[in-house]
Parts: C-alpha cells; structure tokens; sequence
C-alpha cells in the first residue's frame, strides 16, 4: 500500500474519532511463497491482507479493537468498540499519554522488482534448484518467499503507518526476499538459505548446490561421544542462538523486573572483548523499520560494547521508569512484555567460515541448529538440536559427517569463549558472523 | 459470506480448475491480560477474507484476500489458477484426491454461555481476584493472568458439491506467578502453561477453580527459589497429565503426520523417524500405551465436523498395544499409505493460509488407578509437573523436556520439593518404558494452542487427553549437570 493511501486511511480513522484521543496503526502487505518438497512445486501461495488497529486513551485508561473492514462503517465498528474497551478498562496508573510528531530516518528498504515478483518467476529459480538435487540424486525442499509490507513469519502483522490524534504520523515499507533450501538423501541433509531485501539476488542453482555439497558430506555420520567441544557455528546457527537471547534479555522490562542476565549488570564485563552487539534497523543487511509499535523513532542501541554491558532497549513505559528516553522498541501498548529488539547485529570479523575451520586442530563445524529453546533464562542457557550438516573437523579440514547432538549450552558463557568471527551477513533476520567457539556443550546425542 | 465463496469458486473452475474449494470465514477473537494488578492487554480483534485452493494441471494453487468486493474475489480466484500453473510448470507427479462424500452440512461447537456476550466488566472482576490472591504472596514478582476467547465462523464450498457451514467457539484461560532472586527465575503457572482451553463457552471458565488456586501457584513459584536442585542421573519419572500431553504432542502427533514422513515438511520442521515400513511393525511403546487420535472427542480443540479438505471427522488408533499403526492424512495422501479415504486431518489456521495436514486431538487412553495409587506404587521417583520448556530433533527422535517443578517421591510419600527438573531422551525408548498409566479419574483434555507448522507458518490447536503416567530410568538433568 502506498503511502498516501495508508495515511488516508489513518487520517480519516483519526476524524472519525470525533476529538477522542486516538492511536491508530495499519499494518499488512502482501506475501507469495513457493514450496517445494521431493524435487517438486508442493504449495504455492498468495496472500493480501492489511488490518488497522485502534486504541483509544481516556486519561489512564486505554482499549484497543483491530480488524479487517477498511470500509468506513468497519472503521466506526473499531472506534466504537475500542471506545467501549477503554471505558469498561480499569486505570493503568504507569499508562502514558499518546505522543506528539516525531522524526524518522529515510530507510531504503523497498525493491519494487522484488514486490512484484510473480509465481512463474519463482518457480523458474525453484526449477534450478530441483534440478540440481535431481543431478545428484537428492530430495530438494524449500521455500521462496517474497514479501511487501508487514506480514510475519506467522502471519503477525507489525506496523506499516501509524498515526494518532497528536500529530504523531509514521510510514515505512519494505521488502524482504527468503530462498531456503534443504537437499535430502534418507536422514543425511545439507541446507543452504538467502535473504534480503532484494529477490535479485536469489540464485536457486547456487544455493542448491550449497545444500547438495553438505547433504553429500552428510553420507554415513559417524557416533561421537557427547561432550564439551571446539565448534565453529556457521552465522545461520549464531543467529538462531543470539535471538533466543535477545527474547529473554535484551528487553528493558526483563531487566527492570531482574528477570534479565543484564539486571545489575550494566557497565559490567559479561561477555568476551571481542563481543559487540547492537540493535539497529539501520544496518545495510537490515533495512528495518524506523519506527515501533508506539510511533517512535528506533535509535541504533549498542547492547554489549566489548564485552560490557551497555544499555537494555526501551519503550516509552520502562524508559519513562528510569528517566531516560524511548529507544523505540515499544510493542503494541498495552502489553505484558516489554520492549523487543527487533534488528540485532553481532560484529564479526573479515574472513570466512573456512578461515575459521582451519584454526580448528579438532571440533565440529554446524551447519544450523534446531528447535532452541530456553532451559534457564538468568544463564541463558539453551537446548536445541544440530541440523542439516555437522561435521568433524581435523586439523584444520572438514573430514567426515558426525552424528546430530542435542547441546545444552549458556549463551553468554559462549561469548566468553569466542576465538574467531567470520564476516558478518543476515540470516535468520539476524545480522551475525560464523564463531569459533570453545567448550560448547554437546550434551546427548541422537539416531541419525 | 456464502455467496463469495460461491463467486470465487465458479471464477476458479471457469478458469481452468479442475477441482477447488473455498473457505470464507469470519473471525472474532477477546484477549484479556492482567499483570500485577493492571491491565495488560485488552484487544479486540475481527478478520474476514476467504482462501481459494485449485488444481490445475494436477498442482495446487492458492490465493486469498481481503479484500471483498466483487472484483477483489474475482482477482483472487484468478491469481489462485495462476499459481496452480506456475506450480505445474515443473515436472510433478499429478495430486490424486482420495474419494470422499459431498457433504451438505451445518456444524457448531457446543457453547452454553456465549463469552462474547458476557460483560467484560465479569471478566476483569475475575482476573483481579486471581491477581489479588497472587499478590498477596511475598516474594512474587509477577503475577499474570489472561483469558482468551474466539470464533470462527466458515463456510466450505467445492467444485465436488460439498457445502459446509462451521461454527467453532473456544474459551480459555490462565495464570503464573513468577519469583525472582539474584540468580534464578522460577515460574509455576496454573491450570497448565500457556492457559486451558477448550472448545466451549464462558462455562468452562466458571468450571475452573482460577481463584481457589492462585495462592498455592503464587506460594509454590516462591518456594522454588530455594528448593533444592533436582538430582541429575537415571531416575523413574512420573510426568503429571499436561506435561504428558505435550509430551503426545511432540514425540507422536507430530511424526505421525504423513506430510512429514514423507518429506513435505523437511526443510522446516523436519521429517520423521516413523518411516512407512514401520506402520504395523514397530513396537512404538509398552502395552499399557494406547493413543487415539480423535476429531469427535467433545469439547476439544481439535474437534470438528468436516476438516478443511470436506472429510468427516473420524477416530482411530495410532498406537494400540504398543504397537505403531496408523498416520494423519490427507486426500492428497492417504493413498501412499494404501488407505482409500482420508482420516480427515487437513486444517488452515484462517482464510489467509493453505490447508495441510494437523493434528487432530490425539490422546493417551487412561490406564487404572488413581495418581495417589501410582505413588504408593513407586519407591523412588520424580514426580514433575506442569511445562517449562520443551525441545525435539527433525525426525522426532531426542526430546528434552523441563518442567515448573518436581516432587521427589520416596516410599509412596511426596518428601521433597526440586526445582529445574529436567528429562531427555529418544522417542520409543521412553514409550516403552512406560509402566503405569492412571485411570479415568485422572484423565483430563489438556491442550496446545501455539503448535507452529508449515510455510508461511500457521498455528493449531490441539486437545491431548492425559492421565499421569510413569516411565522408567529416564535421563534426568540435562541442563543443569555440573
């Protein structure tokens, strides 16, 4: 959606507010994706859907009503019945008042040959990759998914306009592009993936053969013993880590309320030197939104700076708590959350992942990891599976395919024991090198 | 609604479809929260728009709007064909429909109370008393509570004749209580983690005794801070009925749903290890294990009439005796496990994403005896309760459960709390180790309302009956072994 449709649409939500105080966000796009599975085209998808959502604050009290009927009666419905919400609310004593105009930084994130981009023309890179596998004698399956505006991974939809009856007005809208792609023979697997904002760069063939190369590898993995080792992660596993631990960390209201590894330890070393972490929509790789959930600016946020902890990341309710100002990482108001970091950025270094293997005299290099989740939120220490390609390293080689592990593993000890980045790159929606870790706990190990 | 299903399916067939359905559907859903004595979240939301879903040239297309005039459904229905085409241009093998039925049927959950119509006023009223009885602990730092609520209201047409109208309403609720210290976070949530839910009105959130148990979760939250830490080794488990229910959810519904086994998931959330050969082979666990799945069990999440392909609820057996017999399927699949009609397990989480294949209720069936007969049975064990975290490879082989708390049992008695429990192991290992399933009394609908899935990814709800079980020398601590 365009600009100045969204705003018409938000300026005509506010008028029709008749003089309440009002925030209203508008949020959708459109996402098409092509699944394939077993060499072929398994599902293939379209969806539009955009959804407004109003809020309406009476002094301390607020309510909120969200759908689908951009119509004008549909609009009275919401106003009417976040109206009703908010009367019937109790008062939310910390609750803010809706702020005033704010200023956004230009982010150049929209591809228009990305949004356009049609289903022949994905099955035409989804062919490329099939044939591949089929060359090899593997089983493909993947996506290629291509995004306009703010629908989710699971069809969550963020803010693309935001407006109130302050003044307050907010527009952004990206693309995004996703090419995964797993290449199959019985239970040994290799995986490769692409993201951007740009579906220019989606090279099916390339990818594939990435995937095929490691699920060859894969071929016959031999049992380790589980144990503590040396593991270089390739950036697709650093990110699925690093997230995990921005959910349970990096939030200003999990460290205010010491639920947080950072509560009482701002300004402390909790990480090695060569850890630095930042949130920043900025970031070339990112190109995310200027804005939260509230309508307020994202300021680039330095979250660990070697190895100290610097700052948690803020909405306007636990900034206002600690006298400071919003970082703009705000979730829809109410919530019970908290603030999110939504574009982090681990520094890396300049080499490759294969630089990194070859310092390695012997360890494990994993390809990506698994269904993490959190087994003790104050460590951060998460468990999960190694997938699609874990392998020995020998002095300094990729030697043979190693049997998948489930690790159990503190994430910030890790980032005590980083020896070597690789240049950073976006995966996962997570800007993050390869690590050279040490002492990475491989806890039990599983049938294939 | 109707009427524009109608339209886009005759715009699919006049395009070329060789089959199509249509889901129109309206949604409405309440969300409730309360922490610590505010509100925390009052929302509101309603969402219409409808999905078409065509063969052509034997591959499948699928498009979906909201937007819901006449020429929108038209351009959707359209853009549906064209992906169908787009998706046939690669070589395929044909997708081959298992027969069923025209059905011409209208199907609603059962709802006595209609928890849309009860004030919020009632609502907030109970949600504050659950807060006050938490508060009123010390120690606790977070004392949150919630209710949820929502319809779906859909209507199925196909070019094969079916024309179905659903209605389903789901009510569901819940709390935690959260403790703090310098080094710990301990959490104890009631009646189950994330909420209880199931497919009825506003009466089955005044069935549930939220406020009578506040203090006890409040207390024992508290209490787990300075518990001491459960014992890392080989131990005899006792998992309580809603830690077994996702227990089901994980390490059986989830390989047993034959788009997995047959690699349509695996760059995502994998395949499985319950490959075809082993339908009617394997030994999946002890005697005493029987697992039904079940789109008829009243009440339930996952309960319908008609599943999104147009099939008929039905109940079978997965696992009887112990033994591994059957899969989840579709139309599109049941053939290559030699069935000739689907059992019925294809649902979309909304009018905006794709069928494919879900769970359907699936359930334990109660053994005997009641859980206090159970720890008169066990001379030492750990007894755990209610999920914390939960974790499984790609082909649903090694689990890794922790749960909010555990008893330590000695001679019967339950002598000693621990906190962090912990348990890991490989699927039909600890299936078969199971050797005391508790009866009717103690087996109750638990439930999952955030089981991810698919790309785009969709989210399901599923009803897991369980009665507490117990399972021999489990791996107990990962995580927290020094």
């Amino acid at each position: 959606m365009q600009k100045e449709e969204a705003k018409g649409i938000l300026d005509r939500t506010i008028a029709a507010a008749g003089g309440l105080e009002i925030e209203v966000m508008l949020g959708g796009g459109s996402e098409t994706l092509t699944r394939f599975a077993n060499n072929e085209i398994t599902q293939n998808v379209a969806e539009r859907r955009y959804l407004v959502s109003v809020r309406i604050v009476e002094g301390k009290r607020t309510g909120r009503a969200t759908g689908n009927d951009l119509s004008k009666a549909g609009i009275a419905r919401l106003i009417e019945r976040a109206a009703a919400a908010t009367r019937l609310s109790p008062e939310i004593q910390e609750l803010l008042p809706l702020p005033g105009p704010q200023a956004y930084r230009e982010v150049d994130g929209f591809d228009a040959a990305t949004a356009s981009l049609g289903a022949d023309a994905r099955a035409g890179e989804v062919g490329k990759a099939v044939a591949r596998c089929r060359e090899a004698g593997l089983e493909g399956a993947g996506i290629y998914e291509v995004r306009a505006g703010t629908i989710g991974d699971y069809g969550e939809i963020g803010p693309l306009a935001m407006a109130n009856s302050r003044g307050l007005s907010a527009y952004h809208v990206g693309t995004s592009a996703e090419f995964l792609i797993s290449a199959l023979e019985g239970t040994a697997s290799g995986w490769a993936g692409y993201e951007s904002h740009r579906a220019g760069g989606v090279d099916g063939g390339a990818l594939s053969a990435r995937a095929v190369e490691k699920a060859v590898r894969s071929r016959d993995p031999k049992a380790w013993a589980p144990g503590r080792y040396t593991v270089v992660l390739e950036p697709a596993a650093v990110a699925d880590l690093i997230q995990d631990m921005s959910w349970i960390s990096f939030g200003a209201l999990l460290v205010q309320e010491g639920r947080s590894f950072l509560a009482g330890k701002i300004g402390q070393k909790v990480m090695g030197e060569n850890i630095t972490l930042r949130d920043d929509p900025f970031h070339p790789l990112h190109r995310g939104s200027p804005f939260d959930s509230e309508g307020m600016p994202t300021i680039p946020t330095t979250i660990i700076e070697r190895g100290v902890a610097r700052s948690a990341v803020y909405d306007r309710q636990t900034a206002a708590k600690e006298g400071r100002e919003s970082t703009g990482h705000g979730l829809p108001v109410p919530n019970t959350y908290g603030p999110l970091a939504r574009h982090l950025v681990l520094e890396g270094g300049e080499g490759s992942v294969e630089d990194l293997i070859r310092r390695v005299d012997r360890g494990l290099l994993v390809t990506r990891v698994w269904y993490t989740n959190v087994v003790d939120p104050k460590s951060v220490t998460l468990t999960g599976m190694t997938r699609d390609g874990l392998f020995a390293i020998e002095k300094g080689r990729v030697t043979h395919a190693v049997r998948n592990f489930r690790f159990n593993q503190s994430v910030v000890q890790m980032l005590n024991q980083v020896e070597g980045m690789s240049a950073p790159v976006c995966s996962g929606g997570v800007v993050c090198p390869g690590l050279l870790v040490r002492d990475f706990h491989m806890s039990s190990a599983t049938e294939f | 609604m109707k009427d524009l299903a109608r339209l886009a399916l005759d715009t699919a067939a006049a395009r070329g479809a060789s089959y199509a359905d249509v889901r129109a559907i309206e949604f409405n859903r309440e969300d409730i929260q309360v922490k610590n004595g505010e509100v925390g979240g009052l929302d509101l939301s309603d969402s219409a728009g409808l999905g078409v879903r065509v063969l052509v040239g034997g591959a499948w297309g699928f498009s979906a709007t909201d937007d819901l005039g006449r020429q929108g459904v038209e351009r959707c229905a359209a853009q549906a064909v064209e992906i169908g085409r787009a998706s046939a241009s690669l070589e395929h093998e044909n997708v081959r429909l298992a027969p069923e039925p025209q059905h011409r049927a209208v199907w609603s959950s059962t709802c006595a109370v209609d928890p849309f119509r009860v004030p919020l006023e009632r609502k907030l009223d109970l949600l504050f008393r659950i807060d006050a009885e938490m508060r009123a602990v010390r120690g606790v730092k977070n004392a949150e509570s919630f209710l949820s609520f929502q319809r779906k209201r859909q209507f199925f047409l196909s070019t094969e004749g079916s024309d179905i109208e659903q209605t389903l309403t789901r009510s569901g609720g819940g709390f935690s209580s959260t403790a703090v210290s310098s080094d710990d976070v301990q959490r104890r949530s009631y009646p189950q983690s994330e909420g209880f839910h199931q497919a009825l009105g506003y009466e089955f959130i005044e069935s549930i005794p939220f406020v009578e148990n506040a203090r006890r979760i409040a207390e024992e939250s508290v209490a787990l801070l300075t518990a001491d830490q459960c014992p890392a080794g080989d131990h005899d488990i006792i998992l309580e009925g809603s830690q077994l229910a996702l227990q089901i959810h994980e390490s059986v519904g989830h390989p047993t749903e034959l788009d997995r086994v047959l690699g349509m998931e695996a760059n995502y959330t994998g395949t499985s290890f319950l490959t075809l050969e082993k339908k009617g082979n394997l030994a999946f666990g002890s005697k005493l294990v029987n697992l039904v799945a079940d789109a008829t069990l009243p009440n339930a999440l996952a309960t319908f009439g008609f599943d999104d392909d147009g099939v008929e609820a039905q109940r079978w057996h997965i696992v009887r005796d112990g033994l591994f017999e059957g899969y989840l399927t579709s139309r599109e699949l049941a053939h290559r496990v030699g069935e000739t009609r689907s059992r019925g397990c294809v649902r979309s989480d909304g009018w905006n994403h794709i069928p494919m294949i879900r769970m359907v209720n699936l359930s334990l069936l109660p053994g005997s005896g009641s859980l206090e007969d159970l720890l008169r049975d066990s001379d030492r064990a750990i007894l755990m309760e209610t999920n914390r975290s939960w974790s499984i490879d790609q082909l649903r082989y090694n689990f890794q459960f922790k749960t909010e708390l555990a008893w330590e049992i000695r001679k019967g008695k339950r002598v000693r709390l621990l906190k962090n429990p912990t348990y890991q192991g490989i699927t039909t290992q600890f299936w078969n180790s199971c050797d005391f399933v508790c009866g009717p009394g103690e087996w109750k609908p638990w439930g999952v309302t955030n089981c991810g899935k698919g790309q785009p990814g969709q989210v399901a709800e599923i009803t897991h009956g369980a009665a507490p079980a117990r399972f021999r020398k489990v791996r107990v601590g990962a995580g927290y072994e020094t």
